[in-house]
């Protein structure tokens, strides 16, 4: 039976070609893009799975409260946070801080110099929370000696090439002496944590003079692995003042965030993170994957005079509706199937491109039993849920109707409605991917508060301003260098942050105001073409210009001194006088607004060197590369430019941009293969009408427009709610922007045009081929 | 074997209500060739329909083979259809899809009969129609008389006790119409019942009574000598 089912099913399919092809490649574009999502979805929730009890592990993060009732969350936790939970909590079994050393270090051995900056600083429990497989060396414990340094596998090759360097000693920075303890796999690219090499803690003290005991100093990741059976929610609620009983004014809140989650959730109460995009494209995905169901509907029950008779033949000859129900739906799980196998060679054919879109390295592997799952799961329901309609609606025709001629189609509404749904999916898709567009545009050409372009920038080695003042001097010879200036970072990655700042008139029991901190040297002002609203920026006119202060307009507002200058403020333990106020500028993504900002002049901690440059830069880094590797011959001469960093900032959205835009163009390409479903069904049963029309005296523009009138109806209803559900998404997307663009009517009526035309497209050749076919064909079949 | 009392069947639709059948009583006994005749739209086809159990009458009763049936669901009809009777159409309705060995081997899918027994059936049936050459092509490759015993081995192959054919020559010239009102006359002298409604005297011939309906009565039934 199932082979004589099947057997029907096949040539029924061959017997009606171009249905079946354009009902296949409706369903494999919709199993296309739901497999693509679901490999990339797949992948963004495999981030750190590889480690063994990740379920046991946290990171610990801190809540900052402040005045205005922000709650500032990050990561960053003070030096001595993981030993001391490891001693007073139990339930703690390891526990690590990390960092990433702080700007590039320079590794020597055997005479040959490398300068890299993927170092982590760790401690030895790191090796115990996290899964990292050590191929040669100390496998207990990579780093318990402090005088050990872990490589991964692509450093060790780099440094000796493949063979056991364990025991080989490794010099950095010409100082500090090392030996290889132990090397460690790379990191899988599905990991958090990535590293070139791991130091101990011994020498990120030494180096950097950094007092690990300091409650207050805010540096360190903190990981901890709780003990088996503990309840993470628990221990919260144990360490949530932990900071706050070492310092009494701190206004500090712990919490700890399960390392499942550190990729895809965000610390902060009020945002998402990344998980944000990954629920979105599952949504596109059964959105496309129901708008492939919609056409298969549509197109098989369009189709449906034709199979009348053949429904009515077999109930007269016996058929039960229970065995047509399932001929219908082994029909359309025949069709998903083909579907999804030219589905996987389109995946197979569009994932270098899709990995490009993504940035990922996505792969399909067939063989693994999540993915036979999932298509599994695909075939069935899109099969069931397309063929479901039809095989209710074919299979309730009553024989006597059909022989008597006298059956009526009501499935007309239905179809109907489901154009308009898919219509109505992908105007809103349209728009949506338009606004996006639209408010990145925005955000990457929009007036940040300075000059971002032809800014070159190139990290330098610590302690180098004394070789800087003397590179300055010759950079500045060059035709097209306009302006030289070193920082601790630059404008568009502040990192560095404080409360410590006292001003006069502060109120005694007023909280902490959370300040960003930068140390600029001469000339930053200028460089980057910011505004000074009063004052001056720093210069070498009035010597060093230390102990002094220049501050943005928030901060100004913050300390009540608006449009004064020479006040006395002090940072930390410095009291200086503030010589400048700039106009704001954005120094993070402009999705987050402006902070209040001091800067001062503090050359031991500059750590960049940036440089104005003309517009024709090729020529210009050129001339700049020969000048700096003659003076720095062991450091590489890695420049940036801002204005891509600056891009890099919006790269997530405008990788999801690009992904809406492909996936609206295949939303309208189904949907406009289920509107040509559904207006040959139109022009097939209008036939008679057309031509008895056409015999009492109507011309074609008459019928023309009598078609063309009805189908127009559902297009303008479909635009009439996808404006009202895109405009509603947008303005939500929209206000998690500091700044934003305001969407206005332009894109809607874009959307409007796009679709009229798309329609017109689609089904001009099947009217006028209606309009135009002799009233005597059509009627003397009556 | 059938048996009618004041059958009528009545069709509505939001303003009209047309009577097709009125007060119908029937006895048609197994063996019997019984011709229905009458003008178009006098109500043949809708009697045809309710006696081979394609719908239910409005009104009165319906006997068929002992059950009384009037009331029966689509199931229960289907279930005692597919057992008992045969049809056959002007139209020959097969299905295009299908071969003409398919075609005919329909009717046994659904009764559950097995590959092997199917095949001998469905052989035997197409030999006796003198089409079995043709088994493997599909309807659309054959002549309308090819078509037309195609659709007669699809009714007899279930071996039922009765036929019902509406107008079964009414699309095919004299020869080819001559040949199934041959097919037909043989099946009834091996004891199948058969109605058939026709427009055809000639065909009519071929029975034993003739039953004239007129505006959805029966007005005359004529017993014929049996040739």
């Amino acid at each position: 039976m199932i082979k004589i089912l099947l057997n029907t099913v096949i040539r029924n399919l061959y017997k009606q070609k171009v249905y079946s092809i354009v009902n296949i490649l409706g369903l494999a574009t919709g199993v296309t893009c739901t497999l693509l999502i679901l490999i990339w979805v797949n992948y963004e929730l495999s981030f750190d799975t590889y480690h063994k009890d990740i379920e046991r592990v946290y990171t610990v993060f801190e809540n900052q409260k402040y005045a205005d009732g922000d709650v500032f969350s990050v990561y960053s936790t003070p030096g001595p946070l993981a030993a001391s939970l490891k001693k007073e909590y139990s339930e703690v079994e390891y526990a690590s801080r990390l960092v990433s050393t702080w700007g590039q270090l320079v590794l020597s051995t055997n005479g040959k110099t490398f300068v890299e900056k993927g170092g982590k600083i760790v401690d030895p429990d790191f090796f115990k929370i996290f899964s990292i497989p050590v191929l040669y060396g100390d496998y207990i414990s990579p780093l318990s000696n402090e005088n050990t340094i872990v490589l991964s596998r692509r450093l060790s090759e780099k440094l000796f090439g493949d063979i056991d360097p364990i025991g080989l000693s490794v010099e950095i920075n010409s100082n500090y002496q090392f030996v290889v303890g132990a090397v460690v796999e790379n990191a899988p690219e599905n990991s958090s944590i990535h590293y070139d090499f791991f130091l101990p803690f011994k020498f990120f003290k030494e180096y950097w003079e950094y007092d690990l005991s300091d409650w207050e100093a805010n540096s360190f990741h903190t990981f901890v692995k709780l003990k088996d059976g503990v309840n993470g929610k628990n221990l919260t609620d144990n360490i949530r003042y932990h900071v706050r009983q070492r310092v009494p004014y701190s206004n500090v809140e712990l919490d700890l965030q399960s390392f499942e989650k550190y990729h895809l959730y965000s610390i902060s109460e009020n945002k998402s993170g990344p998980i944000w995009y990954v629920q979105v494209f599952l949504l596109v995905a059964v959105l496309i994957l129901l708008i492939a169901c919609f056409n298969y509907m549509n197109l098989a029950t369009a189709r449906s005079e034709r199979r009348a008779r053949e429904v009515a033949i077999r109930k007269v000859v016996g058929a039960q509706r229970r065995g047509l129900v399932g001929l219908f739906l082994t029909e359309s799980i025949v069709f998903t199937t083909i579907a999804l196998g030219l589905g996987i060679v389109f995946v197979e054919l569009l994932l270098p491109v899709f990995s490009d879109l993504t940035n990922r390295t996505l792969t399909l592997n067939p063989g693994n039993l999540k993915f036979l799952i999932a298509v599994v799961l695909i075939v069935l329901s899109t099969g069931v849920l397309s063929g479901s309609y039809p095989a209710l609606f074919l299979s309730s025709f009553l024989p006597i109707q059909v022989i008597r001629g006298v059956f009526r189609q009501d499935s007309a509404m239905l179809r109907k409605v489901l154009v308009i749904i898919q219509f109505t999916m992908s105007i809103a898709l349209f728009i949506c991917t338009c606004v996006i567009y639209k408010q990145l545009n925005f955000l990457k050409d929009s007036d940040v508060g300075y000059n971002k372009d032809n800014i070159v920038y190139v990290e330098m080695l610590d302690d180098f301003y004394e070789e800087y003042s003397e590179l300055k001097g010759e950079l500045l010879k060059i035709p097209g260098v306009h302006w030289v200036t070193a920082a601790n970072q630059m404008p568009v990655n502040f990192l560095n942050s404080t409360w410590d700042v006292n001003w006069p008139n502060k109120l005694e029991d007023s909280e902490d105001v959370l300040f960003q901190l930068s140390f600029v040297d001469f000339d930053f002002i200028e460089t980057f073409e910011m505004d000074v609203i009063h004052g001056r920026g720093f210069s070498k006119q009035f010597g060093e210009d230390t102990l002094k202060f220049i501050i943005n307009e928030s901060a100004a507002e913050k300390m009540g001194m608006v449009y004064t200058i020479g006040e006395k403020i002090s940072l930390w333990n410095y009291t200086g006088e503030v010589i400048g106020i700039v106009k704001d500028f954005n120094f993070n993504s402009l999705q987050v607004g402006v902070d209040p900002l001091i800067m001062m002049r503090n050359p031991s901690s500059f750590k960049y060197i940036g440089i104005r440059v003309g517009e024709d830069k090729e020529p210009i880094i050129n001339k700049i590369r020969k000048v700096w590797n003659k003076k720095f011959s062991h450091i590489p001469f890695n420049y940036r430019l801002l204005e891509e960093d600056f891009a890099y900032f919006y790269q997530a959205e405008s990788r999801m941009g690009k992904l809406f835009a492909s996936f609206t163009a295949i939303a309208f390409i189904i949907s406009s293969l289920g509107l040509f479903g559904l207006v040959s069904f139109i022009t097939e049963n209008k036939a008679r009408e057309v031509a008895l029309r056409k015999v009492f005296g109507a011309n074609v523009d008459n019928v023309f427009q009598l078609l063309f009138k009805e189908i127009l109806k559902w297009i303008v209803l479909s635009i009439a709610i996808a404006w009202g559900i895109s405009f509603f998404a947008m303005e939500w997307w929209l206000n998690g922007f500091a700044y934003r663009i305001e969407m206005g009517v332009g894109i809607f009526i874009l959307a409007a045009g796009l679709s009229l035309l798309i329609t017109l497209i689609t089904i001009y050749r099947q009217i006028a081929r209606l309009v135009t076919i002799a009233p005597a064909n059509v009627l003397k079949y009556e | 074997m059938i048996k009618t009392k004041n059958l009528i069947k009545i069709f509505r639709t939001d303003e009209v209500e047309t009577t097709a059948l009125n007060n119908v009583n029937l006895e048609i006994n197994e063996g019997e060739f019984v011709a229905i005749m009458g003008p178009s739209g006098c109500g043949k086809s809708t009697l045809l329909n309710i006696i081979g159990l394609l719908d239910n009458p409005s009104e009165g009763e319906m006997h068929f083979n002992g059950y009384q049936v009037e009331n029966y669901t689509e199931r229960q009809r289907t279930n005692l259809r597919k057992e008992n009777i045969g049809f056959v159409f002007q139209s020959f309705n097969l299905i295009d899809e299908l071969t003409v060995f398919e075609n005919v081997e329909l009717p046994l899918l659904y009764m559950k009969v097995s590959g092997s027994e199917r095949k001998r059936r469905v052989n035997e049936a197409l030999e006796r129609m003198n089409i079995a050459h043709r088994a493997k092509h599909f309807p659309q490759q054959l002549s309308g008389g090819q078509q037309q015993r195609v659709a007669i081995a699809r009714a007899v192959i279930s071996n039922p006790k009765l036929i019902l054919a509406d107008e079964p020559t009414g699309n095919l010239d004299s020869a080819n119409g001559e040949e199934v009102m041959n097919l037909l006359t043989q099946l009834n002298e091996e004891g199948t019942t058969i109605i058939m409604v026709t427009h055809s005297p000639s065909d009519a011939d071929r029975s034993h009574r003739i039953i004239q309906l007129f505006d959805g009565h029966v007005v005359t039934e004529n017993m014929r000598q049996k040739l």
